[in-house]
């Protein structure tokens, strides 16, 4: 597995070679995606995190009741200790999975769809592609972490506020990725074909130029997804998380507040490991999926 | 173009940038649900004080008229009271930003000096042990959550080997050389947490684009002169793969303060992140906004500094 395609993260991003067998191309993606194995090891986890989200109810009961054994490390009867009020920390973090791919999922998916639409209609529609490049670049370039911050705590911290938050600032890092494949795209032979055909743009994009930007928007969504995840905790590492459910971040930031942080090390162990395994898998998994799709650094 | 012109044109864009931050944030205070008067004016205040000061903002105008006050205040450095303190925020930030600049100016320093030559390691022995190594430092740092990692020197180097302080900027009651002593050991912890977050994009980038200047044409000829692999690598491949790593430093930046935020909540260390944390446990909304804009502010005009770097450094990019 190699990271050369790795390029520094400016507007105008490099290019990734446009597949034209559509069909055939993913089959042979997948075949050296296979022969990847940290790849597929990232996969296993990444799986294993949504099995664990879905059965959340059956792996553990929902910590809300308080308990006597207060800040109990790791045993038998609570794998991963408790916290500062006597509650199962191994629940916590189950059902804090939960939370965090639901976040990650839902907001990932918002800035992916609006993001790929402003790129597309950026790369076809020349004339809106300078304004677009030119907010895509000032919404960059800001610090968005402390604007997420503000917006959250005007409205008012919900599950809803962090999916739409996170969203709100992530989509401009997918239309940047997106807008410089689409416009590699938009320029081809068989686009201007399509032009003859029909005078309907959004026929044209929906046929030909989103099908092309597809294996650059998969990337995307794992890429962003994992970002959703790091900003989301921040977020609930800072107290604007969901106060009603469990998220990784609320566990944190609850030991944080309890000032247990620092001398029961378990109280940030797990959840620190789970958002590791999450973020890392994902990262992985866009590069080995990256290294297979294209056929200069597939292994043979 | 001459240097004037370019110089000028990147002062502009700063600029527009700056107004996009101040846009963005009034439109949001604005068209967002929840009381706009909660920006500028505590629910604790007496009548007449918030009445006051929602007529100095203009809270009762249309809302174009509402933009421009909020422009002219902004223009003047006025960016509202502090709820809890009931000091204006900017002499509340200000007293907070050297340490912000501070700890993310150490920890960009560091990324920079320990990033740029495990990158060339990398990309001299592409393929070797070494190379493997350095790239999973890269794929694990742009993995790390902040806060984690904070944590974790914390209680290792803080309270397990006692090596560093576990909290604050500095130890009260030194004075002169001692207290700088205390501020650098106060230094040592937030800055690695910041610095081994920002290490990872730093390396990767540093690897590929010194992969891609060694197969460049002026390379292959300067190895046929027969000058030394090291010198080509060091001298000739090296300062040409080291402009795309400043315009990384720009890209970062944004993140390097969000990473600073949560950087500082963990240490407490005084800077204008914890004062984020302290103002979202308070609900003190001026604050925030007005931490965002400053921040914002910072970071173009880090930017800027960058930008103008470059362009010294490279030649094209003024004549571009």
């Amino acid at each position: 597995m190699s990271i050369d395609k790795k390029t520094p993260p400016a507007i105008d991003a490099v290019a990734e070679p446009v597949s034209a067998e559509y069909g055939r191309a993913s089959a042979a993606t997948w075949r050296a995606f296979r022969k990847e194995p940290l790849g597929i090891i990232a996969l296993v986890i990444m799986l294993a995190l949504i099995l664990v989200a879905l059965a959340a109810p059956l792996l553990a009961p929902y910590p809300a009741s308080y308990g006597t054994a207060v800040l109990q490390p790791p045993s038998a009867t609570n794998w991963f200790g408790t916290d500062s009020l006597g509650r199962d920390l191994f629940g916590e973090v189950i059902w804090g999975t939960q939370q965090s791919l639901l976040v990650a999922a839902a907001a990932s998916l918002i800035a992916i769809a609006f993001g790929t639409i402003v790129a597309v209609i950026g790369a076809y529609f020349r004339r809106l592609d300078g304004m677009i490049s030119v907010i895509v670049d000032l919404m960059l370039s800001l610090p968005v972490l402390p604007l997420m911050i503000l917006i959250a705590a005007l409205v008012g911290p919900s599950t809803a506020t962090i999916i739409l938050v996170v969203a709100a600032f992530s989509w401009p890092e997918v239309t940047r990725i997106v807008r410089s494949q689409a416009l590699t795209v938009v320029g081809l032979p068989y686009v201007d074909a399509a032009r003859l055909m029909t005078t309907s743009p959004t026929w044209i994009i929906r046929k030909h130029v989103v099908p092309a930007v597809t294996p650059v928007i998969v990337v995307s969504v794992v890429v962003t997804a994992s970002r959703a995840v790091l900003s989301a905790a921040g977020l609930a590492f800072l107290g604007l998380g969901d106060p009603t459910t469990w998220s990784w971040g609320r566990i944190l930031y609850e030991a944080q507040q309890s000032g247990a942080m620092s001398s029961a090390w378990w109280l940030t162990l797990f959840p620190s490991l789970a958002i590791f395994a999450l973020v890392l898998s994902a990262t992985l998994l866009s590069i080995a999926y990256n290294d297979a799709r294209n056929p200069k650094s597939r292994r043979r | 173009m001459s240097l004037a012109s370019f110089v000028l044109r990147r002062l502009g864009r700063g600029v527009l940038t700056i107004w996009f931050a101040v846009t963005v944030t009034f439109l949001l205070l604005r068209l967002l649900p929840g009381d706009p008067a909660l920006a500028v004016a505590s629910p604790n205040m007496t009548e007449d004080a918030r009445v006051a000061l929602l007529e100095q903002y203009g809270l009762n105008e249309p809302l174009i008229v509402q933009y421009g006050l909020y422009l002219w205040q902004l223009v003047q450095g006025n960016l509202g009271v502090s709820f809890t303190q009931s000091i204006p925020v900017l002499d509340v930030l200000i007293q907070r930003l050297p340490w912000t600049l501070l700890l993310t100016g150490t920890a960009l320093v560091a990324t920079v000096v320990i990033g740029v030559p495990l990158g060339v390691i990398a990309a001299a022995r592409r393929g070797k042990l070494a190379d493997r190594v350095v790239q999973i430092i890269g794929v694990t740092g742009q993995s790390l959550f902040v806060p984690s990692i904070g944590v974790f020197l914390l209680f290792t180097f803080g309270l397990v080997l006692g090596w560093f302080p576990i909290g604050g900027a500095y130890t009260t009651g030194t004075y002169g050389a001692e207290w700088y002593l205390s501020v650098l050991s106060h230094l040592v912890l937030p800055a690695t947490s910041l610095m081994l977050i920002q290490l990872g994009s730093y390396v990767l980038t540093m690897r590929s684009t010194l992969i891609d200047a060694l197969g460049e044409d002026y390379t292959v000829l300067a190895h046929a002169n027969g000058l030394p692999a090291r010198r080509v690598l060091w001298k000739h491949a090296l300062r040409n793969a080291l402009l795309p790593t400043t315009t990384l430093i720009g890209l970062q930046l944004g993140f390097l303060v969000g990473g600073a935020v949560l950087t500082e909540t963990v240490f407490a260390y005084p800077g204008i992140g914890r004062g984020i944390y302290e103002a979202v446990t308070q609900l003190d909304f001026p604050v925030l906004q007005g931490a965002f804009l400053m921040l914002a502010a910072t970071v173009v005009v880090v930017n800027m500094i960058t930008d103008f770097i470059y362009g010294i450094l490279d030649p094209r990019v003024k004549t571009a």
